[in-house]
């Protein structure tokens, strides 16, 4: 049983279909990406999920029950827009959210004080959230989402706004989450997190999933079309070679395109006969590529 | 339930906390001891004012028989007085009219008179024209004590003349003596059963003006509340956060009866206030010489009070919630809930404007209104004498409307929290309902 599975699920504002059987199956411990540009249809589907509004058809299973109020407790949040009461009390407002989804009034005091020693930010606790810098205020966001210590957790871009430290500190933050077991549902539009974090995907692309499964098969159906080449030397007449569409030099050596992957042979072959070569590699499609791909060609 | 009273708690909490109510409950307060104590500050005043007496000086002038005779008899008027405030004092003799203005001014100078009268001709009423002279601007009390003696006199000369006897004077300015009583003919829920005097009648008057203007400013001033702190969670975007961790109806109501609680402990506060200062031993002698009685007040206008400032509360702030929710800034607010602020004025105003005339149509159809009956059928109740049945018709038609708006009201706000950027229309709301299945 999936903690959590989306099975079809269909929504319309009046004439506008925001989106169109979308289903998906999280399992425990897994973080899962949805991926789309703006007005895809992300966050209906996670408004859907978090069951702030019911899909005109389809269903959503929370292990293998429907949605319940008692639900709720179970759930964390981090919306995309941040939000939090400015003018009060750190402390004060993370207990309010905590109680709210079930939590007595010590346990929520004990693992806020434990997250904001896992941020190294205890002295935060009485601090009112309008001192504290933006970076810090998405961290007691993130706080807030998972206080409850939820089994679901819906991260809506998680990492936005945070400077390259913080983004890593959250980061570890979540694979730690992930790895005790809890599920989670994540979107962003930065490629190289979700190929960090996520085993599963969908690719939604005006309100339908375009692309959808596990990061490495859809990597593998996606041709190899890039190769990386670092010689002693120059190498001479790679623009010849059958199959080559275009050849950049970097300070790291060259970046060649191909058309199909029996050129990247002979371009190994070419560059043995002339030089000594230190780095050969035929690199898998970046994510960030295959969506541009995707959702690229069909916006026309 | 339990979450229910977290929100409760959390509401009351920070509203409790916040450094702004203090401040404004505080000077309110003050204000209202102000207010409480203005009588006794009055009457402090007046008694420095009136223990002065104003010396006026007068000459026997050889040349002015009329002026002479009329001084002596303004001297034996004032000196019969209780409280006179004026003293006519002679200074010298004198030959003519100069020689007595230069010895008055002389007097005036020397501060052993604030001023002086001076004679003319002799006007129709009997009496020469009279001129009061000092060194003071617009002497005007001075000047309307000085008038009225002057009155008396004519008036004992001319009845002197005529040969009136003591006793017709006496009958003759003795007041006649009329008052009215308001009564009940029926039994009703009014407070004027055991008939009411005029003084009574004042009393109630002013006790339902301050009712009413504190209910109408306890529901503005909560309900508004309740919709910034909304439109403020709304805007703060925490309120998605919310949104996910309860659900919105008791959120809703978690929220108004947190400000409830905040609002009513406000009034209690005032009302402390306001009874504590009474009770000092000064103001209640100030009260008595001002015809207040705070024993006269009829305890059941207070129950109905506190029953239609229930209902009036929970009918607006309902409606407060529902605008509070579909605004998603808070510079947009002011203007969302002007609706609502007109229509408690009208109910406002009707019930103030009526305060002489509590029997009229506008007013007994205002009693049936619900959003005008919490200060229409208070004024009613405070001030004539509706029939039992008529207040039990309002107080359930404003039940009925109390469930009404609040189903309305969770229904808007079940929608409106979800919708950002510019306020919807009412179209746009109802096509939001229809697709969230709300």
């Amino acid at each position: 049983m999936k903690p959590l599975k989306v099975d079809q699920i269909y929504k319309q504002y009046g004439e506008k279909t925001a989106v169109n059987g979308i289903s998906f199956e999280v399992g425990q411990g897994e973080i899962y990406g949805l991926l789309g540009a703006n007005g895809a249809g992300k966050t209906t589907t996670m408004r859907m999920v978090l069951g702030l509004i019911y899909p005109d058809g389809g269903e959503v299973l929370y292990n293998g029950k429907p949605y319940s109020k008692e639900l709720l407790q179970s759930l964390g949040y981090l919306p995309e827009e941040r939000g939090l009461y400015p003018r009060i009390r750190v402390s004060d407002q993370l207990i309010y959210l905590a109680e709210l989804r079930g939590m007595s009034k010590r346990d929520a005091d004990s693992n806020l004080k434990r997250w904001l020693e896992r941020f190294e930010v205890p002295e935060y606790y009485n601090k009112r959230v309008e001192e504290l810098s933006k970076g810090n205020q998405q961290k007691i966001q993130f706080i807030a989402s998972v206080i409850h210590n939820p089994q679901i957790v819906i991260l809506d871009e998680a990492f936005s706004g945070l400077d390259p430290v913080n983004v890593e500190l959250l980061k570890s933050t979540v694979k730690e989450l992930r790895d005790n077991g809890t599920t989670m549902l994540f979107s962003t539009h930065r490629m190289e997190h979700v190929e960090e974090l996520c085993r599963n995907i969908t690719i939604l692309h005006r309100s339908n999933a375009v692309v959808q499964g596990s990061l490495k098969e859809i990597k593998s159906r996606y041709p190899r079309e890039r190769v990386i080449l670092k010689t002693e030397g120059d190498v001479n007449g790679l623009d010849a070679i059958g199959g080559v569409t275009k050849v950049n030099r970097h300070e790291y050596g060259y970046e060649i395109h191909i058309a199909k992957e029996e050129a990247a042979g002979e371009i190994l072959r070419l560059a043995i006969g002339q030089t000594d070569i230190q780095r050969f590699e035929v690199l898998e499609p970046t994510l960030n590529e295959i969506f541009i791909k995707t959702v690229g060609e069909r916006h026309e | 339930m339990n979450k229910f009273w977290t929100v409760v708690g959390f509401t009351v909490r920070n509203k409790l906390r916040a450094k702004s109510f203090l401040i404004t409950t505080l000077i309110m307060a003050i204000i209202m001891s102000i207010g409480v104590n203005l009588p006794a500050i009055i009457s402090l005043f007046d008694k420095g004012d009136s223990g002065k007496t104003i010396q006026i000086g007068y000459v026997v002038q050889a040349d002015d028989s009329a002026g002479t005779k009329l001084s002596e008899q303004l001297k034996s008027y004032f000196a019969s007085q209780e409280k006179p405030g004026v003293e006519f004092i002679e200074i010298a003799k004198a030959a003519n009219a100069q020689e007595a203005e230069k010895a008055l001014k002389a007097a005036i100078a020397d501060k052993k008179i604030k001023g002086y009268l001076s004679f003319g001709e002799v006007t129709p009423s009997g009496l020469p024209s009279v001129t009061y002279k000092s060194e003071k601007m617009l002497e005007g009390s001075t000047t309307l004590k000085l008038e009225s003696a002057l009155r008396n006199v004519r008036t004992e000369n001319i009845l002197k003349d005529a040969g009136v006897s003591e006793e017709q004077k006496a009958q003759l300015f003795a007041p006649v003596a009329i008052e009215s009583v308001q009564i009940a003919a029926t039994d009703g829920a009014g407070s004027t059963a055991g008939g009411k005097d005029a003084s009574e009648q004042g009393m109630a008057i002013a006790l339902v003006t301050i009712i009413i203007l504190i209910l109408f400013f306890a529901i503005m001033v909560t309900g508004q509340m309740i919709a910034s702190e909304i439109t403020s969670e709304k805007s703060s975007r925490v309120m998605e956060v919310l949104i996910t961790s309860v659900a919105p109806l008791t959120q809703m109501f978690g929220k108004i009866f947190g400000v409830f609680i905040v609002g009513l402990s406000q009034i209690i506060v005032y009302v402390l206030v306001i009874v504590a200062n009474a009770s000092m031993p000064h103001n209640s002698d100030a009260f008595k010489q001002y015809n207040i009685d705070l024993s006269t007040i009829d305890p059941m206008l207070l129950v109905y009070a506190l029953i239609y400032y229930l209902a009036g509360y929970f009918l607006y702030s309902t409606l407060y919630a529902a605008v509070g929710s579909i605004v998603s800034r808070t510079e947009d607010l002011g203007q969302a809930v002007m609706p609502i602020t007109l229509l408690s004025m009208a109910g406002f105003y009707i019930a103030t404007f009526s305060l002489s005339n509590p029997d009229s149509m506008l007013v007994t159809v205002g009693s049936y209104v619900p959003f005008f009956s919490p200060f229409v059928m208070m004024l009613r109740i405070g001030l004539s004498n509706p029939p039992v049945w008529q207040v039990l018709t309002s107080l359930g038609i404003l039940f009925v409307s109390i469930y009404l708006a609040g189903w309305l009201s969770a229904k808007i706000y079940r929608t409106g929290v979800l919708m950002y950027g510019k306020r919807p229309s009412w179209k746009e709301l109802r096509k939001a309902m229809k697709a969230y299945k709300i």
